[in-house]
């Protein structure tokens, strides 16, 4: 570096200056005219056009969304959930279009608790005038670490764990003969097997036996057929603000064990306060075995707890041949195109018999929640519950109901 | 290059201080007007025929509205397209047409017509519609016109179709450059389907548009009783199609284009026309530039291409509640409404709206034009000042009650009474508008002096009857020097009851001679008493108003 008197920024400064005078090639006393003045200030520019760069960021950006978002057929992120409890999870798909409205579909998720999912699926949709849609599916599952309490309301805290692995293929017609009215039928085959857990609970075998664990070292493979209806007026399933759905889904397992037959049904109503302003959403399920005597292994009985159901609770928390569950949410907006926050209250209960169901024995728990969504999803929620088993966080890529 | 050394550039450096700082101007210097002030139309004096095509990106233009803040942020920036007198010129932006000069109904009822519409056979389906939410398709008349055409969502009538006709008349009338958009009626049987015309499936993959694809456009439109569809048909713009153009910065590749988007009055001034109309999706996607050939130049022709999301429909149903008073992100509303248990309640809450369906949500009585927000908080928007205010809201204000009555007529609504709702609430709308605009700073308008020494003005905000008139005047006279800028009092300062004075004496007659008058409130609003400065130049036909500066 040379040695210099003046001192750096002075002269930067004045070089700045200098190349500013010089480089006024137009100053606007040079003009006789407005129009004149303007010509120059154009003429200026024309020296140096050229078209819009735009900056990194926004190329990085428009590259994600162009490619991975908006491009039909390729690669794209996926978020989604192996299985219940299975912790924060990550995943990619690589989809192929073949048909207008037609393409198969790979993909791989991975959980943070190791839980596994790879799929291969093909689905058609819009067809007999957008009114029906087809899906056919084969996939692997694999959740190695599922907690166990035993059977009913009473079951104590302490849990045991098995590692449960699904291997299923199958498909599915979704049929909408009139607006918000759907059906659906599908029949899948269904391999389970079980392990021990991964993680650091004990074995459920080393608590229960096959009385308090009903299957308990049997690995069935099912015929899974399921019929339902529904009256679906929401805007979306993903988001809604208003609107409803009544449901009742039919469910039958054969070739296992024990045939058996299983029914869902399902009632959320969203009652908009003042504009929307306020979202009072309420939602009643019930979940039951309907064949009294078949047995019915426990990792497919009907289950409470988890971030869908109650919340103040850990996933997978009561199981029995029958469920109840209802639960009321004070939603307000503070941004109607973003942001949702909720106080809730769950409470619901399961037991053997479905006339078991009482509401003094029901458990409950209440939290608060924010959801990040859009006009149609909910990509994040956030909550907070609490119940006498403690405080549960819940971080979820969908709505709650 | 060799590098000029520190010693040398602050040598040259201090030589053009020196140049700058020895007088009030150097010999030569700019006068304060040129001979061709005012200017009536902005020159293109560059070819811009190598400009290309972009495409702004919805989402990427969305968050940088709402999460940054574009363009020049230096509050208080003067217009940089108005001309001396405070007027918005002519331009490839604007033509100047209400307010400016008479304008019959008949004339603001036609609008941007230039035809009577499609020829009524030989329509045939060019491409299927890619862009925006409503149904539609591109389509080719008998004579070979291409129209693009987009219906009414189903379960929602006349609305869409209606708000387009009606807003399309009001921006002409305003002065911007816009679609020719007609009514028309489609029946799907007389449609054909050119061999060219393609479609994009969600698969991504081109192919040729079949009539199950205009099948399920018509599956989302709303029908008529007699199977047909109503539509609006918008003819395709003259040029070569550029690509939207944003509310802020310039077009890299333009020449002509040296005016920061966010400092032009035109721009600036859609903060009022849009709280007038309910314009609230102010994205680059709905404006268009085109290349049009000008005098063997081309020349860059900026359009409001699509001013359909306007009063209380969106392109498929009613507007959102909170649309016009909440951009779609605002952090501290945000955080204070989420902490509150959704209070306080948002005034949009409680709004009530005409019982009209055909109109949406769009009213008058609680509307509260200080307070309209677009989706996006707008670069131009955020730049506007008072007098950019003011200019806009005179235009708004010359809509005779009549003419806006004529104008909702137009957009053929079933029920009449819709047409005049929405009449009524612009009405509402115009007259809150004036009254919060108006006054805000000083209105003196249409200053004249005639050769007899008669000064007369007007009191833009008193002949609005938003404002009462003050109980008198201060003219201040000054002979005024526009080589130098400077000036010398001509007598003592008057004081007059009604808008008009008499020159002192004194008052130079020489041609080319220039005096500054100077005319504010007394005991009128504080804005009022800051004087409008005149400045009125003597030619042989008498004195011509060269400046007027409201707000410096």
């Amino acid at each position: 570096m040379g040695s210099s008197l003046v001192p750096r920024w002075m002269s930067r400064a004045a070089s700045c200056l200098a190349a500013a005078v010089l480089s006024a090639a137009s100053p606007v006393w040079a003009q006789s005219s407005r129009t004149e003045a303007i010509a120059a200030e154009q003429a200026d520019k024309a020296k140096d056009l050229q078209p819009r760069v735009p900056p990194g960021a926004e190329r990085a950006v428009k590259w994600v969304k162009d490619e991975l978002i908006d491009e039909p057929s390729g690669l794209y992120p996926y978020f989604g959930s192996v299985y219940a409890g299975g912790g924060f999870t990550v995943g990619a798909g690589y989809r192929r279009y073949y048909g207008d409205n037609t393409h198969w579909d790979a993909k791989v998720l991975q959980s943070i608790k190791n839980y596994r999912l790879i799929e291969l699926s093909t689905d058609s949709w819009n067809h007999a005038g957008g009114r029906l849609d087809l899906h056919a599916r084969a996939g692997w599952r694999d959740a190695p670490d599922v907690p166990f309490y035993g059977l009913g309301i009473d079951s104590p805290a302490t849990m045991a764990g098995f590692g449960v692995t699904q291997v299923y293929a199958g498909g599915e017609v979704a049929w909408r003969p009139l607006a918000n009215v759907h059906l659906q039928g599908g029949v899948m085959h269904e391999d389970y097997s079980t392990a021990p857990p991964s993680g650091a609970r004990l074995p459920v075998q080393s608590i229960f036996d096959a009385f308090t664990a009903p299957g308990l070292g049997l690995e069935p493979a099912y015929w899974h057929s399921t019929a339902s209806v529904g009256y679906d007026w929401r805007p979306a399933a993903g988001y809604a603000r208003r609107g409803g759905l009544y449901e009742i889904r039919y469910h039958r397992y054969a070739g296992g064990v024990d045939d058996f037959d299983r029914v869902e049904g399902e009632v959320v109503q969203h009652v908009p306060l003042v504009r929307e302003n306020w979202v009072l959403s309420l939602r009643g399920r019930t979940d039951a075995i309907l064949t009294d005597q078949a047995l019915v292994p426990y990792y497919l009985l009907p289950a409470l707890g988890g971030g869908s159901t109650l919340r103040g609770y850990s996933s997978w928390r009561f199981r029995d041949r029958n469920a109840a569950l209802t639960t009321a949410e004070l939603r307000w907006i503070p941004n109607r195109n973003m942001l949702d926050v909720a106080l809730f209250y769950d409470t619901g209960m399961v037991a053997p018999e479905f006339g078991d169901l009482a509401l003094n024995r029901f458990k409950s728990d209440a939290g608060i929640g924010v959801r990040f969504h859009g006009p149609r999803s909910t990509p994040l929620r956030i909550e907070v519950a609490k119940s006498r088993e403690g405080l549960h966080v819940i971080f979820a890529g969908s709505a709650a109901f | 290059m060799r590098r000029m050394s520190h010693a040398a550039a602050i040598g040259l450096a201090a030589a053009a201080v020196v140049v700058l700082l020895a007088g009030p101007r150097p010999q030569g210097a700019a006068p304060r007007f040129f001979h061709d002030d005012p200017l009536t139309r902005e020159p293109d004096t560059q070819d811009a025929s190598k400009v290309q095509p972009w495409d702004i990106d919805l989402a990427l233009d969305l968050a940088t509205n709402l999460f940054s803040r574009p363009g020049d942020t230096t509050a208080g920036v003067r217009a940089r397209n108005v001309n001396t007198i405070d007027e918005v010129p002519d331009s490839s932006w604007f033509t100047n047409r209400i307010l400016a000069r008479p304008l019959s109904i008949e004339e603001v009822v036609r609008g941007p017509l230039g035809s009577d519409g499609p020829a009524p056979d030989g329509w045939t389906v060019t491409r299927a519609k890619e862009a925006g939410a409503s149904p539609g398709f591109t389509m080719k008349d008998g004579a070979g016109e291409t129209w693009f055409v987009s219906f009414d969502p189903r379960g929602f009538p006349e609305a869409v179709t209606g708000g387009v006709v009606v807003a399309n008349k009001i921006f002409w009338a305003l002065g911007y450059y816009q679609v020719e958009n007609h009514l028309i009626t489609v029946r799907p049987d007389r449609l054909a389907i050119a061999d060219t015309a393609r479609f994009r499936p969600p698969s991504g993959v081109r192919r040729r548009l079949r009539r199950g694809d205009l099948d399920d456009v018509f599956r989302r439109s709303q029908r008529n009783a007699d199977g047909s569809y109503r539509a609006v048909a918008g003819r395709a713009i003259p040029g070569k199609v550029l690509g939207g153009f944003r509310y802020f910065g310039t077009r890299p590749d333009d020449p002509n284009d040296v005016v920061p988007h966010e400092h032009r009055r035109e721009l600036r001034a859609l903060k009022v026309f849009g709280a007038w109309t309910n314009l609230v999706d102010m994205k680059a996607g709905n404006t268009l530039d085109t290349l049009v050939q000008v005098d063997g130049r081309g020349i860059v022709r900026h359009y409001l291409q699509d001013v359909g999301s306007t009063f209380g429909s969106s392109a498929i149903g009613a507007r959102d509640p909170d649309e016009g008073y909440d951009y779609l992100y605002q952090r501290g509303p945000l955080l204070k409404r989420a902490l509150l248990l959704g209070f306080p309640l948002p005034v949009w809450a409680t709004v009530p709206y005409p019982d009209e369906e055909l109109i949406g949500r769009f009213e008058g009585k609680v509307f509260d034009p200080l307070r309209w927000k677009p989706r996006a908080p707008t670069a131009a928007f955020l730049r506007a000042r008072p007098d950019d205010h003011f200019w806009a809201a005179r235009r708004v204000a010359a809509f005779s009650d009549e003419m806006i009555y004529a104008i909702t007529r137009t957009g053929e609504f079933s029920d009449p009474l819709a047409a005049a709702t929405l009449a009524k609430v612009l009405v509402e709308r115009r007259d809150k508008i004036a009254r919060a605009y108006l006054p805000a700073v000083n209105p003196i308008v249409d200053v004249a002096l005639s050769t007899d020494g008669a000064l007369t003005f007007a009191n833009a905000a008193v002949d609005a009857k938003v404002a009462a008139a003050p109980p008198s005047y201060a003219i201040e006279w000054a002979r005024f020097d526009n080589a130098t800028g400077e000036s010398a009092p001509i007598g003592q300062r008057t004081l007059v009851t009604t808008p008009r004075a008499s020159a002192p004496a004194g008052l130079p007659a020489e041609p080319g001679a220039w005096v500054r008058v100077q005319i504010a409130a007394v005991d009128g609003p504080p804005a009022w008493r800051r004087p409008v400065s005149a400045y009125l130049r003597r030619t042989p036909a008498g004195w011509a108003l060269v400046g007027l500066e409201r707000q410096p």
